[in-house]
């Protein structure tokens, strides 16, 4: 009786300990020039719906630092509650007109401001109505499954059920739609699989922080 | 006689410096200077907002004269700190209050160097959220000019109303009205019945720009302006400006032959310019500038000024 359990007991610390079969996925984003794009977001979203484990969405921050929102782009799950913290010594209006979400956080410092829920999927542009060009984006992922390009142009998913995914990327500078960017991939625990994409990126224009003696300035 | 007049006005002039416990332009604006300095550590970590400014200028015709004698050609260095808070009133509302402390120094005509301290209040109003909402800006400066020829101090009042909105991301407009009042110390009377307050103007202008981002850290601007109101123009004797003049003064920085006269005329301004940002905090500028004017005594003299600036912003 005792060799019997002490042999299940051996077996399940055996199961426990055993990495589950899970796939990774490796991302590469360059432009047409070759150059690597940072702050891409990559979203990995499984054929298979009961794949898309729906873990609780963490509540993340945007700060602002230097006058500037940091990061400069957040992906985040959709139910996502952020909080917008404020390092900077002076007060920050942050605010969106974005139809993913549309709010104002009324002038504040610290950690003064409540979170907000970002409930509905989608892009939403960040703006600080004291300084006019600061500028952010929060992408609401409808998957889980997603990551951020580093400064080097790649980026890592791990973790995912093994199977079959659309995997697209997007970047506030895209010259053309997320839609254009899907690939179907397939995914095993076998080992890492990597992609790689090239993306056309537009000019992004921003107000200049700085303004001439000509100019009106932001007094 | 002239000279030794002008011997005993600076003698004059300088005695009553003394009196005041002042000494030179240059030593008030070194003490402010420091004075700023030292403040500097203590307003960068409040709600302060601080600034700092270069220029080179090269101006064609410093003082504005009419004929091609009389026009002198000199470069300018300027230096600038600024210090500003933006105070909220409500959430379309915004209060601003500063100061700037400048310097400029001539090359050749030194005795136009000058410090200058100033003071800001404006009241901004945004009508909604975001880059794009139109904006309109009421504000007023006071500012002290003291100068390395003590003749030439003066009060500097200025009321102005501007107004603009960004199209989009590339194209920015705006416009300014704005009243100038200089206020300097009267000089005896050069010539009986003329007043020697030269160098106190009003005038009135206003000026439209736009400004167009070329790519995403360049940008192109264009300003075209009007001004009616006082000019002061420097030259040798000159029979024709002498009898349209309201006031007439000696101008020793000009040399010792040269006069202020003071006239009401009109002035047609161009501004062209080009900037860049190397870094988020600050941008290099370059720009031209064309100045035309049409004053009483058919006296009608233009201006072309060149500048490179440097900007920084903490």
């Amino acid at each position: 009786m005792n060799r019997y359990f002490t042999l299940a007991a051996a077996l399940y610390v055996i199961g426990c300990t055993m990495p589950l079969l899970a796939a990774e996925l490796h991302v590469t984003v360059k432009d047409h020039h070759g150059k690597s794009v940072a702050d891409a977001v990559v979203l990995a979203t499984p054929t298979d719906p009961k794949s898309a484990q729906r873990a609780k969405p963490p509540v993340d921050a945007v700060d602002q630092v230097d006058k500037q929102f940091v990061p400069y782009v957040k992906p985040v799950f959709v139910g996502s509650k952020i909080r917008f913290p404020n390092s900077d010594n002076i007060r920050h209006q942050v605010y969106s007109f974005s139809p993913a979400k549309k709010f104002e956080l009324p002038l504040y410092g610290g950690t003064d401001a409540p979170p907000v829920v970002f409930d509905k999927p989608g892009v939403v542009v960040l703006g600080c109505n004291i300084h006019d060009w600061m500028v952010g984006y929060i992408y609401v992922s409808e998957t889980p499954f997603f990551a951020k390009t580093e400064s080097a142009g790649s980026a890592t998913i791990s973790d995912l059920p093994p199977g079959e995914y659309t995997v697209r990327i997007w970047h506030p500078s895209m010259e053309h739609g997320e839609e254009t960017t899907a690939r179907q991939v397939t995914l095993s625990a076998d080992a890492p699989t990597s992609v790689a994409w090239e993306v056309g990126l537009k000019p992004s224009f921003r107000v200049p922080r700085v303004s001439g003696a000509a100019s009106p300035g932001y007094p | 006689m002239g000279a030794v007049r002008r011997h005993v006005q600076r003698d004059a002039l300088a005695g009553e410096a003394l009196e005041c416990g002042c000494s030179s332009a240059a030593t008030r604006a070194a003490c402010a200077a420091f004075a700023a300095l030292i403040a500097l550590p203590y307003a960068a970590h409040s709600d302060w907002t601080l600034g700092v400014d270069g220029s080179v200028r090269r101006d064609d015709n410093v003082g504005n004269a009419q004929f091609a004698s009389d026009k002198v050609a000199d470069t300018t260095f300027d230096g600038r700190l600024s210090i500003f808070r933006l105070i909220p009133v409500s959430g379309s509302y915004s209060l601003t209050i500063g100061g700037d402390l400048s310097g400029e120094a001539y090359h050749s005509l030194t005795g136009l160097n000058n410090a200058s301290l100033d003071g800001l209040l404006s009241l901004k109003k945004k009508w909604g959220l975001g880059a794009y909402a139109p904006w309109a800006r009421i504000g007023a400066t006071v500012a002290r000019s003291s100068y390395e020829d003590s003749y030439r101090n003066a009060w500097d009042y200025r009321a102005a109303f501007a107004s603009g909105r960004r199209l989009d991301e590339r194209w920015n407009l705006w416009a300014e009205y704005a009243y100038d009042s200089r206020v300097a110390r009267a000089l005896p009377e050069e010539v009986p019945g003329i007043s020697g307050d030269a160098f106190s103007q009003v005038s009135q202008s206003l000026t439209a720009n736009v400004e167009y981002s070329v790519s995403e850290s360049a940008l192109v601007s264009l300003g075209l302006s009007a001004r009616h109101g006082d000019v002061v123009s420097t030259s040798i004797p000159n029979l024709t400006v002498y009898y349209a003049s309201a006031a007439i003064a000696e101008d020793p920085a000009f040399g010792p032959e040269a006069y202020a006269y003071k006239l009401t005329g009109t002035t047609w301004g161009a501004r062209a310019g080009i900037s860049f940002s190397p870094t988020v905090h600050s941008l290099l500028g370059c720009a031209i500038e064309y100045w035309d004017t049409h004053a009483d005594g058919s006296n009608e003299y233009t201006k072309t000024v060149a500048e490179i600036t440097w900007n920084y912003r903490f």
